[in-house]
């Protein structure tokens, strides 16, 4: 799968924004499903403006990391601090953080039951008590920047699968969200549409924002990333910029999982 | 030369042909539901012979051979040798079938009760109406107390008294908004604020202006309900369709809010609500409804300190909402696991709190799923009621064999009978006809994922 033709390698790489303020910052972080060992002792840093893509084999804990990130996942070990909001049990960080980090889901999630317009107006309206005519002058710049606002109408059942996935990514936006992050947000998708997705996400790498992204898509990693994250077992293996991480690998477990995407 | 070489390696998708002939139209659905071979040929004319001895009986009973007017059961069995239906009966017991013992004086209360039900909940079908779901509440919550105000009548004590004149303002409340929004194009709110002038205040002043306005009407609502003066009519002599009518309706409007917070505790994770919501729909799950509802009247009285002694009505729809509720958590617990997980977590996501999440993504997902089993459910309820005719209140059903048992309709039993599982089939019928409409409006309709 996943092949770096997705996306036109013309060699220019995104102008990267980094500064030097860190806006994540995992400290020994441990988890367990249960008996199993799922993320160890992982320690990870990042700074605003950074975009880091993780790739690894599946079950490797790299969807449970960034999971952790906005607490879909409990961690049971280990500090997470999210825009100097301390991840605890206490309700009110776990939401002031929400508040500050999209996700976008592999099976996009989107609300069926509400339209592509409704979507998008319904966490500023509830969460942020946003009057409704500003909401939806929100989200339709939003559409309009993932080229979907023809679709606002619609219901969600009634959309491609791209244009679901860009759909989410409008709606994550819609937070106005300094941190974003991508659990596979292509992997769902018909061959044809990856790229339509990859270029909203080139986009938004473009305008300076924080993204994990949790993807195979090596072209894209290529072009945007400023680190590459590779895990395995529940560990980092191997972190490094996009040229030195395709072309010079230093683990050999990296260079075995690069050899087997790269190879067809 | 160049076009024709394009042409040749252009991708070109043959024309769609219509379907063989003989396979669509009424034609082609005959010959494939009804005559596809000897059998089913032999099938179909049989049933349809059947048919005909079906219809056939029924008009000869229903209506050819049927007595229209008579005074005594007697009176028809000398016209018609029992070989017809004596409609006269349910002429002359027609009143007591809908009202029980509700001295007829006073029907008047029970009809205008109804009434203004009716009239609470048309906005909800009426398309430009808006703020259904507070209209439906403000029904829900509310009319149940006026409409004992009115029903019992007497002297209702000043609980009663405050809750009816709370429901008489708001049903007006309502009304006006209806207008409003019909004739103004706003709602009843915005109208309110625009007029004192509040509307470019800040908006936790407008707040305050409906909160006096509602001030206003309840006062002139209290003094008119005040000047009310009904006689009192216990609950002892409630009976028929109406008694059946109050007992289920009170059932269904409970059933649902309880179930949904039964079901959420049940899946919550702090032990103590999970075990306590558990057990109450396991136990009263479990137990058959006739055995809750002897409970309720024979023994709850028994622990009960004398000077409390609410009446036997009160105490069977305590039962049957305990009862409905148990139900209707297995149901509504159903509905909640067929919505998808990662609904729950894309809410969460967004920041959504768990309150929040839950009115506006998983229930109104899981609702809709759960359209069929919730009216299976309130159909079913609504039967059961028919139980309460065993612990001597008089609903339709033993008002009905009561009939029978009357000196001069002795023997009178089939035709009420007839006339009762009508006048269920009609209820329960259009119940089953309105879920089908709402699954089919409900929520765009469109395809799930």
């Amino acid at each position: 799968m996943s092949l770096d033709t997705q996306l036109p390698d013309d060699g220019v790489h995104v102008a990267s924004a980094i500064s030097d303020e860190v806006v994540i910052e995992l400290a020994s972080v441990n988890k367990w499903f249960g008996e199993f060992h799922v993320l160890k002792d992982i320690n990870l840093s990042v700074n605003k403006g950074e975009r880091i893509v993780i790739c690894g084999p599946s079950g490797s804990g790299k969807s449970t990391m960034i999971r952790c990130i906005n607490r879909l996942e409990e961690h049971q070990a280990g500090d997470i601090i999210v825009n100097g909001t301390e991840m605890g049990t206490n309700i009110k960080n776990i939401d002031a953080i929400r508040r500050n980090v999209g996700m976008v889901f592999q099976q996009f999630n989107l609300f069926p039951h509400l339209t592509v317009l409704e979507n998008c107006t319904l966490a500023p309206i509830w969460v942020k008590n946003m009057p409704k005519a500003e909401a939806e002058k929100i989200a339709m710049q939003y559409l309009e920047r993932v080229k979907i606002p023809e679709q606002a109408a619609k219901y969600p059942g009634q959309l491609s699968g791209g244009q679901q996935q860009r759909v989410a990514i409008a709606r994550s936006l819609c937070m106005s969200p300094t941190i974003m992050l991508f659990d596979e947000p292509t992997s769902a998708l018909d061959p044809e549409m990856i790229s339509e997705v990859l270029d909203v996400m080139v986009g938004l790498a473009e305008s300076g924002m924080t993204m994990l992204v949790v993807t195979h898509e090596m072209g894209f990693a290529k072009r945007v990333a400023d680190r590459v994250i590779f895990m395995d077992q529940g560990e980092i293996v191997e972190q490094n910029t996009p040229d030195e991480f395709f072309t010079n690998p230093k683990s050999d477990r990296t260079k075995l999982f690069l050899s087997q995407i790269l190879a067809h | 030369m160049t076009d024709a070489t394009q042409s040749d390696t252009a991708f070109r998708p043959k024309p769609s042909l219509p379907p063989p002939a003989n396979t669509v139209g009424v034609v082609g659905w005959l010959r494939k539901n009804l005559f596809g071979g000897p059998i089913d040929t032999i099938l179909t004319l049989l049933g349809v012979y059947l048919l005909y001895l079906i219809v056939q009986f029924a008009v000869e009973y229903g209506i050819i051979n049927a007595v229209w007017t008579a005074d005594t059961y007697r009176e028809c069995l000398d016209i018609n040798l029992g070989e017809g239906a004596c409609w006269a009966g349910i002429g002359a017991w027609f009143n007591s079938m809908m009202y029980g013992r509700y001295p007829d004086e006073e029907q008047w209360r029970v009809n205008l009760g109804g009434i203004i039900l009716l009239l609470w909940l048309i906005p909800f079908w009426l398309p430009k109406v808006t703020g259904k779901i507070q209209v439906g509440m403000s029904a829900v919550l509310t009319f149940p107390f006026l409409a004992a105000s009115m029903f019992i009548g007497g002297d209702t004590g000043i609980f009663l008294h405050v809750m009816a004149s709370i429901a008489l303002t708001l049903f007006v409340a309502v009304w006006l908004h209806v207008a409003a929004c019909y004739v103004l194009g706003r709602s009843l709110p915005e109208l309110l604020i625009s007029i004192t002038g509040f509307t470019d205040k800040d908006d936790r002043l407008h707040k305050y202006v409906l909160l006096g306005a509602f001030a206003v009407g309840f006062v002139i609502a209290l003094i008119y309900h005040m000047s009310w003066d009904l006689v009192e009519v216990q609950t002892t002599i409630w009976g028929g369709l109406f008694l059946t009518l109050v007992i289920s309706g009170i059932g269904i409007a409970s059933a649902l809010p309880n179930g949904i917070l039964l079901a959420l505790g049940r899946r919550s994770k702090m032990p103590v609500i999970r075990v306590f919501c558990t057990s109450f729909i396991e136990l009263f799950r479990s137990v058959p409804l006739i055995t809750i509802l002897f409970m309720a009247v024979t023994m709850m009285p028994l622990f009960l300190p004398v000077e409390f002694n609410p009446p036997k009505l009160a105490m069977v729809i305590v039962a049957v909402c305990i009862f409905a509720a148990a139900y209707m958590a297995e149901t509504v617990r159903g509905g909640l696991q067929a919505v998808n997980k990662g609904q729950y977590e894309a809410a969460q996501s967004m920041g959504l709190s768990f309150w929040k999440m839950m009115a506006l993504i998983v229930m109104p997902q899981a609702l809709k799923l759960m359209i069929p089993n919730i009216v299976g459910s309130f159909m079913g309820l609504m039967k059961d009621t028919t139980l309460v005719s065993i612990i001597g209140l008089y609903d339709i059903l033993l008002m009905g064999k009561a009939a029978g048992q009357n000196p001069s309709w002795l023997g009178f039993h089939t035709e009420p009978l007839l006339f009762t599982a009508s006048i269920f089939f009609v209820l329960c019928f259009a119940m089953s006809k309105y879920s089908q409409h709402l699954e089919r409006t409900i929520g765009g309709g469109y395809g799930r994922r």
